[in-house]
C-alpha cells in the first residue's frame, strides 16, 4: 500500500506537471498601453473537430496580423452547455473587450446576453449558428451574421447524390441533434433536393452528431428496407457511423452515403469511394471572417449586411483536381 | 444456480425461472413487438446486426457489473474508452506501430486507468463517484490532447479485428461471450468472484473473515478497465475509424443494462449472465426503435420507461427468490 501510494503521487504529479507545462503557453503580454482593439472568440465545443479547426484559424490569422488586433478565443465542453456560453460573455463583458465573435450553442437562449454586450458598447458578430430572426426582432436587436448557408450545401450534396439514382428510389436521412439550427438546416436541404428529384425518403432520424448513434440506426433502417439505395447524415461522423454499419451488413457496395463537413477521415472515405459526397464550409475561415467583420466596424462605425460564406461540395472528382 | 449471492439459492428450475423469467418475457416480447409492427424486424440480418453492435457495450457492461457488485461505480468508462481508441488511432497512424503492439498498448491504458480509479479511492478512503468523475473528465481530456481532437481515419488497418468470422459470428462477438462466461464463472465458482460478493454486501463483515476489500476493489478496477479498452478497441475496428469523443454516455447505458439485469446498486448481488439481457434488452430496443422509425422524444421515453419497469420487475423477482430462501 505505501508503495503503491508513493506511485500513485508520483504518476499525479507527472500527469498535473506535463498538464501544466503544455497548458501554461506564456500569453502574449496584454500591457495597458496596448492600443490593440481585443476580440473575445466564443466558440461551441472545442471537442469538435469543426470548432476546433475555426478557433486554429483564427489563431493563425491573428499572428499574421499580431499589430491589428489582440484575441482571446474561448469555447464550451459540449455543444449543449448554453449557460456556460451566457457565463463566457458576461465575462467578456466585464473585461470590457472592444468585439464579440460569437457562433452561439443556442439561437435564442444567447440573444439576451448579446444585447446587453452590445448595450455596453461592445461589437457583436454572430457567425456559424445564425440567431433566431424572430427572438431578435422581439428584443429589438440586430447582430450581423458572417456564416454558410447550411441548407444551400445541404441541398447541393442532395442533389449531387440524386444524379446517381433514380426517381422513387429509397434513402434514409440521418439528422443532427434536434435543437440544433445547423442540423435543422442541413435536414431542410437534403429534404428539398431529394423531393426535387423524386425519391422516396423512407426514414429521418437524430443520430445526435455521434458515430456510434448513426450506426445503430442505419443498421436497423437498412435492414427493415432491404432495398435502400442511400443514406443522408447530416455530419461526417455519423456519415462514418453509416459505413461501418452497411459495411457490417456487406451492402456497402449498393448504397451511397453523403455527410458534411469535409473532415479528414470523410476526406480519406471520399477517396475510396466509400462516401459519396460531403460537403466543406471552410471551417478554418469562418471565424477569420467573423473577425474581419468586427474589425471592419470598429473602423468605420458602421453595421454591415449578412455576409453568407462559401460551402463547397466536395467529391473524389474535385478531390482528386486539387 | 446462475446469479451469485452471499446466501446459497435454492437449487432448481423454479429459482432458474424466477432469474430469468421476466427477463426472457422482456426480451421476448419486444422482439414480438417489433417483429408485429415492422416487416422485416424478426430476420437473421437483424439478430446479425445486433451481434455486431453489441459487443463493445456487453464488454463495458461486463466491467460495470464487476463495479456495482463491491458496491462501487464507475462513470469514467465511456471517456477511457474514448481514450483508449484514440491512443490507438494515434499509435497506428502518427507512431506507425503494427497492431501487435497497439493492441496490448492499449489494453495497458485502459487497466492503468482503472488501477487508478480503484487505488486512489482506496488508498484515500474516497467515494468511487467522485474519483471516477474526475477520471472521466481526465480521460476525455487526454483523448482529446493526444488526438487533436480530430477523428482519426484508420481504415483497412484494423479491419482484420472486426471482419474476422467463425461459423457466420464475429470475432469481437464470440470474444465478449467468451468474456461473459468467464466473468459468469469467476462470479460463481472463483475465489475472487465470493471474495467480490462478500465485500460487496459488508466490506467489515469481509475483512473481519480476513479477506482485503481494498485489494478486491482495486483488482475490480483494473479488470474493468481493461475490458473498457478492449471495448474501444473492437468499436475502433468496427468504425475503421477513431473518435476522441467515442463512448460518450456509455457509463449510464452501462449502468442501465446492469441494473436492468438485477444487479444491485448497493453491492453484493449480480450476475454477468443477467446483464447480457439488460444488454440485449437496450440493444433490441434501440434497433427495433429505429427500425419502425420512431420519434425521437418517444424513443427516450420508451428506454427510460423500459428502465424503470425493469427494476420494479426486479424488486418483485427478489421478494418472489427470498420467500423461497426463507
Amino acid at each position: 500500500m505505501k508503495n503503491q501510494s508513493r506511485l500513485l503521487f508520483v504518476s499525479f504529479f507527472c500527469v498535473l506537471m506535463t498538464a501544466l507545462l503544455l497548458g501554461c503557453k506564456p500569453t502574449p503580454n496584454a500591457s495597458a498601453t496596448d492600443a490593440r482593439p481585443r476580440v473575445a472568440l466564443i466558440m461551441k465545443s472545442l471537442a469538435n473537430e469543426f470548432f476546433l479547426t475555426m478557433e486554429n484559424g483564427a489563431k493563425a490569422h491573428q499572428k499574421l496580423h499580431a499589430d491589428k488586433y489582440e484575441l482571446l478565443a474561448n469555447g464550451i465542453k459540449d455543444e449543449l452547455d448554453v449557460s456556460r456560453q451566457i457565463d463566457l460573455v458576461e465575462q467578456m463583458i466585464a473585461q470590457r473587450v472592444d468585439a464579440i465573435v460569437i457562433a452561439p450553442a443556442d439561437s435564442k437562449a444567447l440573444v439576451p446576453v448579446c444585447k446587453r454586450a452590445q448595450q455596453a458598447g461592445i461589437i457583436v458578430v454572430n457567425i456559424d449558428n445564425k440567431f433566431d430572426e424572430d427572438v431578435l426582432a422581439a428584443s429589438n436587436v440586430k447582430f450581423p451574421f458572417v456564416g454558410p448557408d447550411n441548407r444551400k450545401g445541404a441541398q447541393a450534396v442532395g442533389e449531387f447524390l440524386a444524379t446517381k439514382l433514380s426517381p422513387g428510389d429509397k434513402v434514409m436521412m440521418v439528422e443532427g441533434a434536434p435543437n440544433a439550427f445547423n442540423g435543422i438546416q442541413r435536414k431542410l436541404g437534403f429534404e428539398a433536393a431529394m423531393k426535387a428529384a423524386g425519391l422516396n425518403i423512407v426514414s429521418s432520424q437524430s443520430g445526435y452528431w455521434e458515430t456510434d448513434r448513426a450506426s445503430q440506426l442505419v443498421a436497423a433502417v437498412a435492414n427493415e428496407h432491404p432495398d435502400l439505395k442511400a443514406v443522408l447524415c447530416a455530419n461526417d461522423s455519423m456519415a462514418l457511423g453509416a459505413v461501418a454499419a452497411l459495411r457490417a451488413a456487406g451492402k456497402l457496395d449498393r448504397t451511397f452515403v453523403v455527410g458534411f463537413d469535409n473532415i479528414a477521415a470523410a476526406r480519406q472515405l471520399v477517396k475510396e469511394g466509400k462516401l459519396l459526397a460531403t460537403a466543406d464550409q471552410h471551417g478554418d475561415q469562418l471565424a477569420v471572417f467573423g473577425i474581419e467583420y468586427a474589425l471592419e466596424m470598429l473602423r468605420t462605425k458602421s453595421t454591415p449586411a449578412d455576409r453568407e460564406t462559401p460551402v463547397d461540395l466536395i467529391t473524389a472528382a474535385s478531390l482528386s483536381a486539387q | 444456480m446462475t446469479e451469485a449471492r452471499t446466501t446459497s439459492s435454492p437449487a432448481g428450475w423454479r429459482s432458474w425461472m424466477a432469474d430469468y423469467l421476466g427477463l426472457v418475457i422482456a426480451l421476448g416480447g419486444l422482439i414480438l413487438i417489433f417483429s408485429l409492427t415492422t416487416k422485416h424486424f424478426f430476420s437473421p440480418e437483424t439478430f446479425r446486426t445486433i451481434a455486431n453492435q453489441i459487443p463493445a457495450a456487453l464488454l463495458v457492461a461486463t466491467g460495470m457489473t464487476f463495479v456495482l457488485i463491491v458496491a462501487e461505480i464507475d462513470l469514467s468508462v465511456g471517456s477511457v474508452l474514448g481514450l483508449c481508441g484514440a491512443m490507438m488511432g494515434v499509435a497506428l497512424t502518427r507512431w506507425n506501430w503494427p497492431l501487435w503492439t497497439t493492441i496490448p498498448f492499449c489494453l495497458l491504458i485502459g487497466a492503468a486507468c482503472g488501477w487508478i480509479n480503484g487505488a486512489v479511492a482506496q488508498r484515500w478512503q474516497l467515494p468511487t463517484f467522485i474519483v471516477t468523475l474526475g477520471m472521466m473528465e481526465m480521460a476525455r481530456g487526454g483523448a482529446h490532447a493526444v488526438s487533436n481532437s480530430q477523428t482519426l481515419y484508420l481504415g483497412s488497418v484494423v479491419e482484420s479485428i472486426a471482419a474476422t468470422s467463425f461459423l457466420g459470428l464475429s470475432l469481437p462477438f464470440l470474444l465478449a461471450m467468451l468474456v461473459v462466461i468467464l466473468a459468469q464463472f469467476t462470479l460463481s465458482y472463483a475465489v475472487l468472484g465470493r471474495h467480490m460478493l462478500a465485500v460487496g454486501s459488508n466490506a467489515q463483515a469481509a475483512r473481519l473473515c480476513g479477506i482485503e476489500p481494498h485489494r478486491i476493489k482495486i483488482i475490480v478496477f483494473v479488470i474493468n478497465g481493461f475490458l473498457v479498452a478492449l471495448g474501444a478497441i473492437i468499436d475502433t475496428s468496427r468504425f475503421q475509424s477513431a473518435n476522441p469523443n467515442a463512448g460518450a454516455g456509455y457509463e449510464l447505458q452501462a449502468i442501465a443494462a446492469v441494473v436492468i439485469g438485477g444487479t444491485s446498486l448497493l453491492g453484493g448481488r449480480g450476475s454477468v449472465l443477467r446483464t447480457l439481457f439488460g444488454v440485449l434488452i437496450i440493444a433490441v430496443l434501440n434497433s427495433g426503435l429505429a427500425a419502425v422509425g420512431a420519434k425521437d422524444e418517444i424513443k427516450r421515453l420508451v428506454t427510460g420507461a423500459v428502465i424503470v419497469a425493469a427494476v420494479i420487475v426486479d424488486y418483485y423477482r427478489h421478494r418472489l427468490t427470498k420467500r423461497d430462501e426463507g
